[in-house]
């Protein structure tokens, strides 16, 4: 058990778990009690009838089902011996509500004790992940995980952060760069490890000459990815794409602009809307950054739901170039190997349409890139796994023992 | 501009107004075009620029913000006489209004003009509810300074009812009063310091006073009055109350289009004067919205020629009443103001440790 002075147990708010009852005695990675428990749950969440009004509990319940569970023990079969680090202590983000609900999962399959912090700011979907663990909890069937699962509240406080990374064995830091860099400046024990997911940028390729040709139901399907990828987060997620690179010759992706930008536009307004100050943000910003960069060559937005923002050519500091909402920046490019020239380690997800994974591989390794930890098919970029930021977290937060 | 001295302030018809707006629109937006080089790069980027614009719908705004983050003006630095700043609490960026001679001149002819409509030529001895060091604390100069300086040439023997910490001095408005008994006073704040240390200061103290025959003029929003609860007709009647001042009129205005104000009448509208105009716009596809429709008011001014502020998108809610049959008798558009759009939260990963 850990044992948490006087002092700091007091600024601390326990929603779940007790403050004398932090192990930190690590499992074995996949423990069986554990996944039952996290299939429990998303049962639970599942027939929780107010899901349908939370897509992001909905999705985290689906991931957390058995078959899902299965998928993942599958791709980590090992015929060596992994247990857990000890105790995680895990940093959750404020404005993605379900990311304390992964970020505890990951550490529970990989073995761990979970000391999870929420963010001052509560929220619905927050409430009722809360509610169904606590509920599974309570029962004498997983009386045993009890100690490995805390989730607390404290006010900013140097002390309280200084003591959880004396005693942690792992720490999972989100929140960008200002949270990892003070986070890194405490004191962590020599053999601790971290996973930390600083600020990213994610960018979308597309091959003009395959959005010419696909069907009209096709298009649509595009439209609804694109639509998931760029609006579901605000276009604020570190895995939204900012930019996007459009592959082909001149006459292809204008034919191929026409086509799919009228009807993502068309699309967008059927079924979204934002508040009146976020079109106005949106604009003020498309009229700021239009007068800041010379690459910009046009702006065109016919409803304020989705600005196009035509670059002539990348500038010096491409990935500071930003917007929210449904503001899309967007380049012409020959080849996937131009956008060698912007790719770092800050890049994350890069999303694509009409390339095989062969030449994405190809594009990776033949350019010697330092970032893009993730490529998936547009419509995907906010898919939660194990495998995320370029860790395999699993493998990460656990121990692999060698027994000959 | 010569015809601002012939125009008449109150009484052009919608299609001699709409002639006289849309000339000079056209010819305010091509004169930015030419001197204002980021003016013209951002009407470039936005595929906007025409040799003239047949409506004035059609002719360009920008938003008002964007003059926090740019300093954007269509005259040589030496030219400019006065560089005019918004308030804004401490921390956020201030609007930058740069004035040649000329703008400077036009703002005052126009805003002479409005003023005359509602308080007469004559200057009437002029009661100001705020402190005299708003004036003289050259180093604190607010958008409540250029205010209060600027109303005060409409005003003559100027007198200030606050103490320099905020309190009202019983005293020195008294003795003004009885000075000026038998004549109209105008009297002059800005909204939330009149509400705040003349109307709640009297009812507190339970006095009254007589002011019947004075005109109330205050401005600088409603947002402070809003968390209270208050609109305009709480205000009024509560002014009325305490001072029985029945004339009360309400002005709305900006920095970035300074002279040009809306007044309200004594039916309760804003209006527009021959010299400017507004458009209500939706906020989701910026198309004109039909009279009667709450969306974002764009402003129109003949004024601004040293800064492209002729046309303004703002971040304030409107809706337009009519076109020239105010009960009130005054011509053009008469609307309300319905105070600005709320802030919003964003989504996304980043998050600060706190």
């Amino acid at each position: 058990m850990i044992h948490i002075p006087e002092d700091i147990k007091k600024k601390i708010s326990f929603l779940i778990g007790k403050a004398n009852q932090v192990s930190n005695a690590p499992v074995v990675v996949f423990d069986e009690s554990r996944t039952k428990f996290l299939s429990d749950l998303s049962i639970e969440l599942l027939s929780n009838s107010s899901i349908r009004q939370y897509p992001d509990v909905a999705t985290f319940a689906f991931w957390c089902r058995s078959s899902n569970l299965n998928k993942i023990i599958k791709n980590h079969r090992t015929s060596r011996l992994r247990v857990g680090l000890g105790m995680v202590y895990h940093n959750s983000p404020s404005n993605v509500p379900v990311n304390f609900a992964f970020s505890l999962v990951f550490g529970l399959l990989s073995g761990n004790t979970n000391v999870v912090r929420l963010s001052s700011k509560g929220s619905d979907s927050e409430l009722i992940i809360l509610n169904v663990i606590s509920e599974l909890l309570a029962t004498n069937k997983y009386s045993e995980i009890r100690q490995f699962i805390s989730i607390i509240r404290f006010d900013r406080d140097d002390e309280v952060n200084k003591f959880w990374m004396s005693v942690a064995d792992g720490r999972v830091i989100w929140g960008g760069d200002e949270t990892v860099s003070k986070m890194r400046s405490f004191q962590c024990k020599p053999r601790s490890r971290e996973i930390v997911f600083p600020d990213r940028f994610s960018l979308c390729v597309i091959n003009a000459n395959k959005i010419v040709k696909v069907s009209e139901s096709d298009l649509k399907k595009i439209c609804q990815n694109l639509f998931n990828d760029v609006y579901i987060m605000d276009q604020n997620a570190c895995t939204s794409p900012q930019l996007f690179n459009w592959v082909g010759n001149d006459s292809s992706i204008k034919k191929a602009k026409d086509r799919l930008w009228p009807e993502f536009s068309k699309y967008i307004r059927q079924i979204h809307s934002l508040e009146p100050i976020q079109y106005m943000n949106k604009y003020v910003d498309a009229c700021r950054n239009a007068l800041s960069n010379d690459n910009i060559k046009s702006i065109k937005h016919e409803n304020n739901l989705l600005f196009n923002i035509e670059l002539s050519h990348f500038n010096n500091k491409q990935q500071d170039q930003r917007g929210y909402f449904g503001t899309i920046h967007e380049i012409s490019i020959k080849n996937l190997n131009d956008l060698a020239a912007i790719i770092d380690d800050r890049c994350q997800t890069l999303t694509y349409f009409g390339f095989d994974n062969k030449e994405l591989k190809n594009f990776i390794v033949s350019n010697q890139l330092h970032g893009i930890d993730r490529i998936v098919p547009i419509g995907r970029s906010l898919d939660m796994d194990v495998i995320w930021d370029g860790y395999d977290i699993i493998n990460h937060l656990s121990r692999t023992i060698d027994i000959y | 501009m010569k015809e601002i001295s012939t125009i008449p302030v109150f009484s052009l018809n919608n299609a001699d107004k709409n002639d006289f707006m849309l000339r000079n629109m056209n010819s305010l937006t091509q004169l930015h075009l030419k001197n204002c080089f980021e003016y013209k790069s951002l009407m470039e980027k936005f595929e906007n620029i025409k040799q003239s614009y047949d409506s004035l719908l059609d002719i360009p705004f920008i938003p008002v913000r964007l003059f926090k983050y740019s300093n954007l003006l269509s005259i040589e630095k030496k030219d400019i006489v006065k560089t005019m700043t918004s308030s804004g609490t401490s921390g956020q960026s201030v609007s930058k209004i740069f004035l040649d001679k000329e703008t400077a001149s036009l703002q005052i002819k126009v805003l002479s003009k409005i003023m005359a409509d509602f308080i007469g030529k004559k200057r009437l001895p002029m009661l100001i509810i705020d402190s005299k060091s708003i004036i003289s604390n050259r180093e604190k100069f607010s958008a409540r300074t250029a205010g209060v300086l600027g109303f005060s040439i409409f005003g003559r023997n100027v007198e200030f009812a606050l103490n320099d910490d905020m309190t009202f001095n019983y005293e020195r408005v008294e003795s003004f009063l009885k000075k000026y008994e038998s004549e109209s006073i105008l009297i002059f704040g800005f909204t939330f310091i009149i509400w705040k240390h003349f109307v709640l200061e009297l009812e507190k103290a339970g006095k009254k006073l007589n002011l019947s025959t004075s005109i109330l003029l205050h401005g600088g929003g409603w947002k402070q009055l809003e968390n209270q609860s208050v609109d305009n007709i709480e205000f009024k009647n509560r002014v009325l109350n305490i001072s029985s001042i029945s004339k009360i009129h309400n002005y709305y205005g900006m920095v970035e289009q300074t002279g040009s104000i809306f007044v309200e009448c004594e039916f309760g509208f804003l209006h527009a004067s021959s010299f400017s105009d507004l458009i209500i716009r939706n906020h989701q596809t910026h198309h004109p919205e039909n009279q009667g429709s709450k969306g974002l008011i764009q402003l129109l001014s003949v004024i601004p020629k040293s800064y492209p502020g002729h046309s303004i998108l703002t971040e304030d809610l409107g809706t337009i009443y009519g076109v020239d049959n105010c009960k009130c008798g005054r011509m053009g558009k008469y609307f309300k103001v319905h105070g600005r759009i709320k802030s919003a939260e964003i989504r996304g990963c980043s998050d600060t440790y706190s």
